[in-house]
């Protein structure tokens, strides 16, 4: 943990850029209204190439040759080597599609224009054949963030991303900006959704946490399916070479490839992770090639899960997932899982510090635990051992899990209501489940299989505690002394 | 943990049964009955035509469904007036109470606070048995706290001052 402090601004990353920026900043059209940068066209061109590529293979290596032995200007190809000649002309195929891309969004570029309207509102008007107009109410803005798509990356821009309070499209993405720009926007809107005047400047950011790169890497290996399919792999290898069959090969390309692959694209999309602290939530910082930027508003954060994999345990290691109210409930679930990260890996201590700095009351080292009756093997033979529910003046939490250990945890204000259920199974054992219901996200706070009146007794408790809780609750009310404003 | 048990204000010696507990109409059970015929009776009829015109399916496995089919539907038509008698609910000061199943049973507690709305909800057949069904919901999606089988006019008082006690207790995320 590094407990420096980075000036004031922001810093995303480091910058792979090209220096091919333009000066162009604060471009302003006819009426006064911002423009993104001028050559966000072709930063769109250099995203879609790739694609484009693809699409150029799709279109048939052959045809493409074809055509270049058509086409007169492009004759000189016939001259190479067949296989450079098919790969000039897909890059050719690729760079024409990519100029299209480019011709369309210099369109949508004229067409974009975004700017703080007299009520201090954020405007922004798009749309090459349909033109939309859209507002965007600065007071519901839940969290402004800076990302960097690596094509952005490369001519040193950036996104500037708006997330919006209880819509359904609740995502306005600005495309794309120097990230000098990108930070003034956002340093003014936040500004302004917490009713201070556009100039204010921007709250420094403490770094609290930083995830190593080699401890990631070895958070990634360290899983059972990782282990146990490399392991596989081994055995595959064996013995192929003792048997001669080498057929198992192809086997051992799977076994071994496929976690090979998911290590590598997760320690790149999470490597570098950083948290900070600033008056507006914690901001994430994380990504190899694409570098993402999130704040966790920690007024809205309703749950926390601390998850301790089986091969992790020895070194004391945790992940930590969060459910924040309106995030995560819709989107895909791999978006989904990083929306919802807290911390991909850090030893406890260090969890537990960034988790008391979102919710200051969480303590779960000093909680009253209940644990399942020994009977309530017969139910859940492995993990009955640690199944539990605990609680203190501010918080309930559950224990879950065997081989991956859960400690789910939330300020009783949290809870939105609470159950009790029994299965004819637990029935016949006087066990009851008793759970915790809090708005949709990955932490699910069900204490299972405790003895049945306890766990009534312990469900009436904690309906009595979310009403205090919810009395003196103070969690909401977070930075407000940094900001000075009224509660969001 | 301290006080715990003394806090919980739930002293009654029968679990499922304390004193504020009000059960849902008993009619309940027989628009649930209807349903259940409308879909079993003309669904086992034509199965059992169906059966019935198929070449070589010897008797003793035409009897043996035949009878399946009877003891389930006997089955299920007993089930419906058990579960129903199942419901109940309590309004206590500060949170509502609903408890249900026989199989998998269940006591939801729902705090006034919470409740974002309340669905009032009747079908064809309830609404000529004069049966309603009051649903809560929350901000968490797996609150399950349906109270079915209510008379309209109970059903219209209770989500009337479910919505008033919401208004006075409601809270933030």
């Amino acid at each position: 943990m590094t407990d420096s402090t980075t000036g004031p601004s922001s810093a995303i990353g480091d910058d792979l850029g090209l220096g091919i920026a333009l000066p162009g900043s604060h471009l302003l059209d006819s009426q006064g209204h911002r423009k993104v940068h001028p050559l966000s066209p072709l930063v769109h061109a250099v995203a879609v190439f790739p694609a484009m590529g693809g699409l150029a293979i799709a279109l048939g290596v052959s045809g493409a040759a074809s055509i270049i032995d058509r086409l007169e200007a492009l004759r000189f190809l016939a001259f190479l080597p067949p296989v450079l000649n098919a790969i000039a002309a897909i890059a050719l195929i690729a760079f024409a599609l990519s100029l299209l891309v480019a011709a369309y969004q210099y369109l949508a570029w004229r067409a974009l224009s975004f700017w703080i309207d007299d009520d201090g509102d954020l405007r922004i008007q798009s749309g090459v054949i349909t033109r939309n107009l859209r507002r965007v109410q600065l007071s519901r803005i839940q969290a402004v963030d800076v990302t960097q798509p690596f094509a952005a990356r490369l001519f040193s821009m950036a996104v500037v991303v708006v997330e919006v309070a209880g819509q359904s499209d609740s995502r306005v993405q600005l495309k794309f900006l120097t990230l000098a720009d990108a930070r003034e926007i956002r340093r003014e809107v936040l500004a302004r959704s917490a009713g201070l005047s556009g100039d204010t400047q921007e709250a420094p950011q403490n770094i609290v946490a930083t995830v190593p790169p080699g401890r990631l890497a070895g958070s990634l290996i360290l899983r059972l399916s990782t282990v146990g399919l490399l392991l596989a792999t081994a055995v595959i290898i064996g013995f192929s070479y003792l048997s001669e069959g080498w057929s198992g090969i192809a086997v051992a390309a799977v076994t071994g490839g496929v976690p090979l692959i998911l290590v590598v694209s997760e320690f790149i999309r999470y490597y570098g992770f950083t948290v900070a602290e600033s008056p507006d939530g914690l901001r994430l910082k994380y990504g190899l090639l694409r570098t993402e930027s999130r704040t966790v508003p920690p007024g809205r954060v309703q749950a926390i899960d601390y998850v301790e994999p089986f091969l992790w345990r020895g070194r004391g290691w945790a992940r930590v997932r969060v459910t924040i109210a309106g995030v995560g409930t819709e989107a895909t679930s791999s978006s989904n899982q990083q929306e919802t990260l807290l911390l991909p890996v850090a030893p406890l201590e260090q969890a537990h510090d960034i988790v008391s700095r979102i919710l200051p009351d969480l303590d779960t080292s000093t909680l009253t635990w209940v644990h399942a009756p020994r009977r309530a093997w017969k139910r859940s033979w492995i993990q009955w051992r640690n199944l539990a529910a605990g609680w203190d003046e501010h918080t309930f939490a559950i224990r879950r899990g065997r081989i991956t250990r859960h400690l789910c945890a939330l300020p009783h204000a949290r809870t939105q209501s609470v159950r009790w259920t029994q299965g004819p199974w637990e029935r016949v054992m006087d066990l009851a489940t008793m759970h915790v219901d809090i708005t949709p996200g990955p932490v699910t706070v069900s204490a299972l299989h405790l003895d049945s009146d306890q766990a009534r007794t312990i469900a009436l408790y904690q309906a009595d505690a979310a009403r205090r809780g919810r009395r003196t609750d103070r969690s909401l009310h977070w930075g407000e002394a940094v900001r000075g404003s009224e509660d969001r | 943990m301290a006080g715990m048990s003394t806090e919980a204000g739930f002293t009654s010696p029968d679990k499922w049964a304390p004193d504020t507990w009000v059960r849902v109409s008993p009619k309940l059970v027989t628009a649930r009955r209807i349903v259940l015929s409308i879909w079993a009776i003309p669904t086992i009829a034509a199965l059992g035509v169906a059966l019935f015109l198929l070449p070589n399916v010897p008797r003793i496995v035409m009897i043996a469904l035949a009878i399946v089919a009877v003891v389930g539907f006997i089955w299920a038509w007993w089930l419906i007036g058990r579960r129903v008698r199942s419901y109940a609910y309590s309004e206590r000061a500060d949170d509502l109470l609903v408890s249900s199943g026989i199989l998998f049973r269940r006591l939801v507690i729902v705090p006034y606070g919470r409740m974002q709305l309340v669905d009032v909800k009747a079908g064809p057949i309830d609404r000529a048995l004069g049966v309603t069904s009051v649903q809560l919901h929350t901000a968490a999606a797996t609150t399950d706290a349906v109270i079915p089988g209510l008379v309209p006019d109970v059903a219209a008082d209770l989500r009337d001052r479910l919505a008033r006690r919401g208004e006075s207790r409601s809270a933030g995320l």
